[in-house]
């Protein structure tokens, strides 16, 4: 329960701290913390214009896009206290929840038979499918170290003793960061201020959403990176006490931000034929993590 | 138990009535006895079906003349399970059939060969679950093959259709001839031919080879790679009710005999455990790769199809691994997932097939690229593909996902137990399985976003109507199973549990009550999924709340080109294109077109035409069958056309018979 309140907190500004640092990288003030949320609020009062190619699919996808975003907070735990939602194997249930998701903003994208939306919704379910077995070779690693399978046994048992546990650790939060720019569509991967069409992937596919829609999916997005930050701070409050524990969420989910606002101020975006082997990449970084571990547990010689 | 020998006499009797009435009957009644007679087999082999699945082993013999003598019929948890699976995907196809092939209705031969061929298979599938002595068992399943052969060239006067049921043919003798071998070693070893003969040969001899003989045999039916590609030819030519009947349950047959087979393994459980997991992960990854970029959407399916063999295949390897391991958890999660897996993707997959095949009947075309938008003309059709099309992608909160949930439990188990290689093994499937999901899930947005989304893309020169309730009755009774798999999992995993204790010889002691508390877990998930169903409802009740603001309709946002039109939407081919690109070393593309010449400054019409080919068939069988074909050409002097050489060999079949048996060389 805890965690689901700091989750929804963090992700009050987690992208105006984005959006702040990146105005402050180019030397601009930029606008307040709170403005994105002002944009949904805007956006939630707001009419709307649906295409007459759609069908109810269009009108349904963002309400099950945000669901299964809430879903998948739900199962985040937050230190010594368990998420909503802990079973074992939750972190399965994670995935596939998401994956639900991206399935329906994928098709909302082809309802609209615009050719863009469909270069979007093509390039998006290509680069979340390569970005799957990352996340799920971290898992299994983790599981294998702790010997738990659900998220909050993991991270309670994950207790960082020497230092190539600390290099998996740093390592697994690699992953977790590069996997939140992904399942974001942020600026390695894809570039949110871009203004052509052709080289957008989940900008273009929400084109043709406005209103309460649309709001939805900028909600759904806000929520999606503080759920990935949770997971990295997890990585390293699994035994803290909840007053050094609460103040390190918010420390690490503002680093986090101020990183992902650097990297897109400094970093050039790939690419995109280069994309499916950076995201490769961090597959290997995970059967890196899984070789550390091995180390660790000694199943090797 | 003379009342349930007496029913399966019945039911044998009213399917040769049945098969001679279907042929004199009118042509609009043939259908009809088909569908009364089906209904009356299943009734009839589902009641002993219920008896076994419910604990109590259902024994009897059947007199089969002085040559076999009484071969035992034993109807176990394992066949009741598969039994109950072909009855309800038999019962619906034929069902969606009657309405299927109204269009053929002038043409009463084709008809009459059709239902006749498909009461006599819906029955012989069972008997395959039933018959317990190897000889009876292979002429149950030559008569499946055979008539399964005859519903696909259902429109033989297709050179490709006919073609592909000679293809079909062939490898199911193919798998035939690994069959008899198996039993020939053991009739050799043993001297019987029941399957308990299977059980004493394992104990006496060595383990893997004739497991892996049988596996051969029946991983052809099962569509394992490499001796997958009967699938993508037979699939696509068969009437859409016949497909989904061969992929939901013919190629489960070859999974429920590799089950038979292991149910009597004494021994080398890890190593062949080990094998069948590295090639069902192959055959997953495979058979997902190349769905994702055909264009055909029944050849698309076909291949989908091996990609769930792949998944159930894990699920084998996890259960053998377990047996090997001693370690009750991989057992029960890796053969309960498997299982239960074998139901999801029967169900999932026939509706899918039903609703393709809708589609097909209405358009007259498989091809994906020249359809779109079809979501408005044939509304529930287009949800019973997206109920499958989501349910097949393993995402909650439909069934898929509980049946891959326990394979993945079994692998997470499977990490923490065992050796080196076995932990890299199981981490490697893990990502495996992961992909397979990503994968599926491009597939099949692919799939529906093209089929049924956007706009039409070629004119279509009649309207388009939603199938009649004939055709749809049978995909809401699909639908409302896989909806009970979803929400009520613990009660299937329980029979599942129930009927793996006591499938195999040797059953990893205990674990029960920790395989129970994954029923708990089951049980929470499909309560997470009602959750999730919750707050897609009050998130759309807010939405609904909320939106009364002014609402517009206007032509989708074109970013600022003027004149788009319905061509220029995104294709199935273009969806899939970056896809197939990256992967283009395992998925072979082959283009036709001519370049632009240097002359050319005026170009008039050009064609490009761009399709891909199954990389195994081409670089591993083609090339195997070439050379057999190069081989065979040296005994053609033997078929000579002359009367009198045949003769010939007759007679010296004959003497060397003799002779051999005066000799006393052969007894």
């Amino acid at each position: 329960m805890l965690s689901l309140i700091l989750i929804v907190l963090a992700a009050f500004f987690f992208t105006g701290i984005i959006i702040r640092t990146k105005s402050m990288a180019s030397g601009r003030k930029g606008p307040g913390i709170l403005q994105p949320i002002k944009d949904v609020v805007r956006l939630f009062r707001k009419g709307a214009v649906y295409s007459e190619t759609t069908s109810f699919i269009f009108q349904i996808a963002p309400t099950i896009y945000f669901s299964s975003i809430v879903m998948a907070m739900l199962v985040i735990p937050f230190g010594q206290s368990k998420g909503v939602i802990s079973f074992n194997g939750d972190f399965i249930f994670f995935a596939y929840v998401l994956a639900l998701g991206k399935f329906f903003s994928i098709i909302a994208a082809l309802d609209t038979g615009s050719s863009f939306q469909g270069m979007g919704a093509s390039r998006e379910a290509l680069f979340s499918m390569f970005a799957e077995p990352a996340f799920f070779i971290l898992m299994g690693s983790l599981a294998l170290l702790t010997g738990h399978t659900s998220f909050y046994e993991i991270f309670t048992e994950l207790h960082l003793g020497s230092y190539v546990s600390y290099a998996i650790a740093l390592l697994a939060a690699f992953v977790l960061v590069m996997l939140a720019m992904i399942e974001n569509s942020r600026m390695p991967i894809d570039d949110p201020k871009t203004h052509l069409e052709l080289t957008m992937i989940h900008e273009v596919m929400v084109l043709d959403h406005s209103g309460f829609d649309l709001g939805l999916i900028l909600t759904a997005g806000y929520l999606k990176f503080a759920i990935y930050g949770a997971l990295v701070v997890n990585l390293f409050t699994g035994v803290v006490a909840y007053e050094y524990a609460i103040p390190l969420f918010f420390f690490i989910q503002f680093l986090m931000a101020v990183s992902v606002g650097l990297i897109e101020s400094f970093i050039a975006r790939f690419r995109m034929s280069h994309n499916a082997q950076f995201i490769v990449v961090l597959t290997s970084v995970s059967l890196l993590i899984f070789f550390g571990v091995l180390l660790i547990s000694g199943k090797f010689l | 138990m003379v009342g349930l020998e007496f029913l399966l006499n019945f039911s044998w009797l009213v399917t040769f009535v049945a098969v001679v009435a279907i042929c004199f009957a009118s042509v609009r009644r043939k259908a009809l006895v088909a569908v009364f007679t089906v209904l009356v087999n299943v009734v009839a082999t589902s009641w002993p079906a219920f008896l076994a699945i419910s604990g109590e082993t259902v024994v009897l013999s059947l007199q089969a003349g002085s040559f076999l003598g009484d071969v035992p019929v034993r109807i176990d948890g394992l066949s009741a399970w598969f039994i109950l699976i072909i009855n309800f995907t038999s019962a619906t196809g034929v069902v969606y059939g009657m309405g299927y092939l109204k269009a053929y209705s002038e043409n009463s031969v084709k008809l009459a060969l059709h239902w006749g061929m498909f009461v006599l298979f819906h029955l012989s599938m069972v008997w395959v679950c039933m018959l317990q002595n190897g000889f009876a068992f292979l002429i149950a399943w030559e008569i499946m093959s055979l008539t399964s052969m005859m519903l696909v060239i259902f429109d033989h006067h297709n050179p490709k259709t006919l073609k592909a049921g000679i293809n079909y043919l062939v490898q199911m003798h193919l798998s035939v001839i690994f069959l008899t071998i198996g039993f020939i070693w053991i009739y050799l070893e043993t001297g019987s031919l029941s399957f308990d003969a299977i059980e004493s040969f394992f104990s006496t001899n060595n383990n893997i080879w004739l497991f892996l003989i049988f596996f051969l045999g029946f991983g052809l039916k099962a569509g394992f790679i490499p001796l997958h590609s009967w699938l993508p030819h037979a699939h696509p030519a068969a009437p859409s009710h016949v497909s989904g009947v061969m992929s939901g349950v013919i190629v489960k047959l070859g999974i429920y005999g590799i089950f038979r087979v292991i149910s009597f393994l004494k021994a080398d459980f890890l190593l062949l455990g080990e094998i069948v997991v590295t090639l069902s992960v192959l055959t997953g990854l495979y058979g997902i790769l190349n769905a994702a970029v055909y264009r055909d959407f029944k050849r698309m399916l076909a291949y989908c199809t091996i990609e769930n063999i792949g998944i159930i295949g894990i699920g084998i390897g996890i259960g053998l691994m377990g047996m090997g391991e001693n370690s009750p958890l991989m057992y029960y999660l890796g053969f309960g997932g498997a299982l239960l897996h074998v139901l999801n993707h029967s169900l999932f997959k026939s509706l899918l097939f039903y609703s393709a095949g809708s589609v097909y009947r209405q358009t007259h075309t498989r091809n994906m690229d020249q359809l779109g938008g079809l979501i408005k003309q044939m509304p529930q059709t287009a949800v019973f593909f997206l109920i499958g099309a989501i349910a097949i992608g393993g995402v909650p909160p439909f069934n898929g996902f509980v049946s891959e949930f326990i394979i993945y439990s079994g692998l997470l188990e499977g990490i923490q137990t065992g050796s080196l290689n076995q932990i890299g093994l199981m981490v490697l499937t893990f990502a495996g399985l992961s992909i397979i999901g990503g994968i599926s899930i491009l597939t099949f947005t692919k799939t529906f976003g093209t089929i049924f989304l956007g706009n039409g893309r070629k004119k279509m020169d009649h309207p388009l109507e939603e199938v009649p309730l004939i055709m749809l009755l049978p995909q809401y009774l699909i639908a409302g199973l896989m909806l009970s798999v979803a929400f009520l999992p613990q009660f299937y995993l329980a029979v599942v549990n129930n009927l793996l204790s006591g499938l195999c010889r040797f059953v990893p002691a205990g674990g029960l009550s920790e395989v129970g508390k994954y029923g708990g877990t089951l049980t929470q998930i499909s309560l997470y999924s009602a959750l999730f169903i919750g707050i897609v409802a009050v998130s759309w009740g807010v939405r609904l709340l909320l939106r009364n603001k002014q609402q517009a309709v206007q032509p989708t946002w074109g970013c600022a080109y003027v004149a788009p039109n319905t061509r220029m939407q995104y294709t199935g081919k273009s969806f899939s294109k970056q896809f197939g690109k990256i992967f283009s070393f395992l998925l072979v593309e082959k283009k036709h077109y001519k370049e632009l010449q240097s002359g050319d400054t005026f170009p008039g019409r050009r064609k490009y035409q761009s399709r891909y080919l199954d990389l195994l068939e081409r670089r591993l069988i083609d090339v195997v069958v070439q050379r057999l074909i190069y081989a065979a050409n040296y005994f053609k002097f033997i078929q000579n056309g002359r009367i009198q050489s045949y003769v010939l060999y007759g007679i010296v079949f004959m003497l060397s018979i003799f002779v051999l048996t005066v000799l006393t060389i052969v007894r």
